[in-house]
């Protein structure tokens, strides 16, 4: 049975730390995104934490709320390229090609999570940032669109890996980086096809629930939260 | 041989065209010729266009051959995208619409370049100067029946009929 | 210039045909000004593909700026000619005889300026090729299901139509002005006019074509700007997911093509000195329709707003606020005073309705237009479904130069124009008496 990679986020106890989007930025070769950038909306963060407050003061309640690629069943980024830069892959992934991609910008236009990501000039780190690239992982050119992977890198090594020693793939032995460096164990993330995984019972819980779930878009990430 | 003729208003060209009808030329005989469209009487110079069955079966066609295309293409590379399926109708429809309608405006073109004998090379027989105002006649015959030719002309009001 | 066209005939030749000859002054700085500019937005575009797209002002949310406006407003725009042209012409109003050229050279311009933007705005043009279906080693195929794989197929469809419909009418006068020309004229208007003799067989044959030109042109025309609307409304975004989408941009891009053609018609009138052909007439009919067009529009946006409003969803809302009452609201009321209220004064007192006023409320409709344009588009991408991502948008210098030049390339190709083949359609203009 073909893997579907899902992923549930539990909400109640993220931090907020934003140790999730620091693992992302060294895990994937992200462009520098400095306070300059950020104010021209040009900062990149495939995972971002958005923050909620509800209430007055003195009863302010935060929310949390990580956000990254949903890897939408029925993406409405992908059938909207011209060049098939964005498809759904056999293992329900939302794949980013980059040497498609010609920059039509139609998908980040209509994610409605707004999690794609534009490479207006060609990337750049100052040195030594260069060095700590991920060989694992492309460096896009400008003029590309990315987005969050589910760190596909790290599906193929542990796929390739489980394959050689012939034997399935465990629950919870991919891990993405931001999964791998929450340190409230916030995140979960498996294949949704395998019933007794740990994310297919999360996304089956009563406190599950989808980001902007009426737009019929399938995201497979589940956040957690308890209902009031 | 060729006898062109100068009329200076359209119903003149009308009754020279009756008149060299009724002597028994053929409708296939004559040219008129002039710098803008002449009005004749309904059905008196009857030149019949495939133009129409022409261009719809330019459209067809290719329509046709866009839905092929656009479906081979789909299931060539099938890459699944937005849970939609690999061909659609609605999602590629436009697609076919445009290409049946490039198909009209190709082949209404080029049956005009046809039917109006713009693409052959040689021009036989030279066409009389286009003067502003002034309406020519041409008539094919051979030498037997020139004379005839001549005086329908001439009743009809004709000035300068040129032989060549 | 070793080439003339020699003055024979009646008024409405030598009028139409005494452009042609020489250059005046005025002509030759309108020319190098327009070249000018043209040529600087050249350079900014050389610019932004050595630098990168980054150096106009888009950013996320706002991933379509000035470009995509463009790209909209001129391909609005070119509905000038084949509305004005097909349909008068299956209506068979006379009043539009000399006003059709006019119209159709409006179209094809304006169609290939709309064109390039598809490629400007893309963040690796060179590789805009991609969209064409070609056997390739990428072992790839274009997505058809993608809008603007839709656009490529119709705005390819309607400016080789348009070229064509631009073509035929003109082949009997090229004939005629070979025989009239000299130099290099005499071999251009030789070669285009492809040996026409003006026999009957070939008037009845173009004059089929084009009236199957003229149905089919129109087709076309309603489907493209449908299509480009459809880049829009395909998308879930807010404010953009909406069925009047489709309607909506046809009618306002009858409406911009209408204006832009007044404006043309009013400045050729007085350039080329053809008040007597260009009639006061004219401008009264087109101005009608004109303020038909702008209470068309009225309604449309009315439709488009009353019911987001109403409807009260959140996501919407956010974008009406930003539209009618927040960032953009002074663009918004400054729109809705130029493309109706202006209008409708100029327009619908009698009294009022002159040339210069109708050209006035056409000048005014192509500003809030273009307004229009950018309306649509940069509110909805502002605010996003997901209020962490709002974000605004601002225009950088490459990004206004471009657009300069673009009204700048358009003077250009239409001066090119005037100069070289007569902008009212000769045989047309005589084969009807007024009316």
């Amino acid at each position: 049975m073909e893997h579907r990679w899902g992923m549930a986020i539990d909400l109640d106890r993220c931090t907020g730390c934003e140790a999730c989007v620091a693992a992302c930025h060294a895990e994937n070769n992200l462009p520098l995104s400095d306070p300059d950038q950020a104010e021209k909306g040009r900062a990149f963060h495939w995972i971002r934490v958005d923050r909620y407050y509800e209430g007055e003061f003195p009863d302010v309640r935060v929310k949390y709320m990580p956000v990254l690629c949903q890897h939408c069943e029925e993406a409405p980024c992908e059938p909207v390229c011209p060049v098939y830069a964005t498809y759904h892959n056999p293992e329900g992934l939302n794949v980013q090609v980059y040497n498609r991609c010609v920059g039509t910008r139609y998908c980040g236009n209509n994610c409605p999570y707004s999690v794609r990501f534009f490479n207006w000039f060609e990337p750049e780190w100052p040195a030594p940032l260069e060095l700590q690239h991920n060989p694992d992982v492309a460096v896009r050119p400008g003029g590309v669109m990315e987005k969050c992977t589910f760190c596909i890198q790290r599906i193929q090594r542990v796929k390739r890996d489980a394959k050689a020693e012939s034997r399935p793939v465990a629950d919870g032995e991919v891990q993405p980086a931001c999964v791998q460096s929450c340190p409230a164990e916030a995140m979960t993330f498996g294949d949704l096809n395998d019933p007794e995984s740990k994310v297919s019972r999360l996304a089956a819980s009563g406190r599950a629930t989808r980001l902007l779930e009426d737009l019929g878009a399938k995201p497979k990430v589940f956040y957690l939260q308890r209902a009031k | 041989m060729f006898l062109t003729a100068e009329f200076s208003d359209a119903p003149s060209v009308g009754a020279a065209i009756g008149a060299l009808k009724a002597c028994g030329f053929d409708a296939a005989q004559m040219d008129v010729f002039s710098t803008e469209p002449v009005e004749l009487p309904e059905g008196l110079l009857e030149r019949p266009s495939h133009m129409s069955l022409a261009a719809v079966v330019g459209a067809a066609s290719l329509g046709v051959l866009a839905i092929l295309f656009v479906r081979y293409t789909q299931y060539d590379y099938p890459l699944i995208t937005g849970g939609m399926p690999l061909f659609s109708w609605w999602a590629t429809g436009v697609i076919f619409y445009e290409f049946t309608m490039f198909g009209a405006i190709f082949t209404t073109f080029a049956t005009f370049l046809v039917e109006s004998g713009l693409l052959e090379r040689h021009h036989a027989i030279p066409a009389p100067v286009l003067l502003a105002g002034r309406i020519h006649v041409r008539v094919c015959c051979d030498a037997g029946r020139a004379v005839t030719a001549m005086e329908c002309l001439q009743r009809t009001g004709a000035v300068n009929v040129v032989e060549s | 210039m070793g080439t003339t066209v020699e003055m024979r005939g009646d008024g409405l030749r030598s009028a139409l045909w005494r452009p042609l000859n020489g250059f005046s002054r005025a002509y030759l700085l309108a020319l190098a000004v327009a070249f000018l500019v043209g040529a600087w937005g050249l350079s900014c575009w050389g610019y932004q593909i050595v630098r990168g797209i980054g150096v106009a002002g888009i950013r996320r949310p706002t991933m379509w700026g000035f470009y995509l406006v463009n790209f909209v407003f001129w391909i609005g725009i070119s509905h000038a000619g084949t509305l004005i042209s097909a349909i008068l012409r299956l209506t068979d109003a006379g009043w539009r005889k000399p006003v059709t050229r006019a119209a159709e050279a409006i179209t094809v311009f304006a169609l290939i300026i709309g064109a390039a933007f598809p490629i400007i705005h893309l963040g690796r043009p060179l590789l805009f090729f991609w969209l064409l279906p070609y056997p390739n080693s990428r072992l790839l195929w274009p997505n058809f299901r993608s809008p603007l794989m839709w656009d490529v197929t119709a705005i390819s469809t309607y400016l080789t139509g348009s070229v064509i419909y631009l073509y035929l009418p003109m082949i009997p006068d090229l004939a005629e002005l070979a025989q009239h020309a000299t130099g290099w004229r005499l071999r251009l208007y030789r070669l285009l006019s492809l040996g026409w003799t003006g026999s009957d067989r070939q008037w009845h044959s173009l004059e089929r074509a084009m009236k199957m030109m003229a149905g089919t042109i129109l087709a076309v025309a309603v489907s493209v700007h449908t299509v480009v609307a459809w880049d829009f409304a395909m998308a879930v975004a807010p404010m953009w997911h909406s069925t009047i989408y489709g309607p909506y941009f046809v009618a306002g891009a009858i409406f911009s093509g209408i204006a832009a053609l007044v404006v043309a018609m009013s400045v050729i009138r007085k350039v080329l000195h053809l008040e007597n052909y260009l009639q006061p007439v004219h401008f009264e009919n087109l101005g009608k329709l004109l303020l038909l067009m702008s209470l068309l529009w009225v309604y449309f946006t009315v439709n488009e707003h009353l019911t987001a409003w109403y409807g009260n969803s959140p996501a919407e809302m956010g974008v009406f606020g930003e539209r009618v009452r927040g960032r953009f609201a002074p663009y918004f009321w400054f729109m809705v005073f130029c493309n109706f209220v202006l209008p409708f004064v100029l327009l619908s007192i009698r009294r009022l309705r002159s040339v210069a006023t109708i050209t006035i409320a056409g000048f005014a409709v192509l500003i809030g237009m273009w307004i229009e344009r950018f309306l649509i588009i940069l509110p909805t991408l502002s605010r996003p479904h997901l209020p962490a991502a709002a974000g605004f948008y601002t225009p950088t210098w490459v990004e206004i130069s471009i657009t300069a030049s673009t009204f700048a390339a358009m003077v250009m190709f239409y001066l090119i124009f005037c100069k070289l083949f007569p902008i009212i359609a000769v045989w047309e203009y005589k084969h009807v008496s007024h009316g």
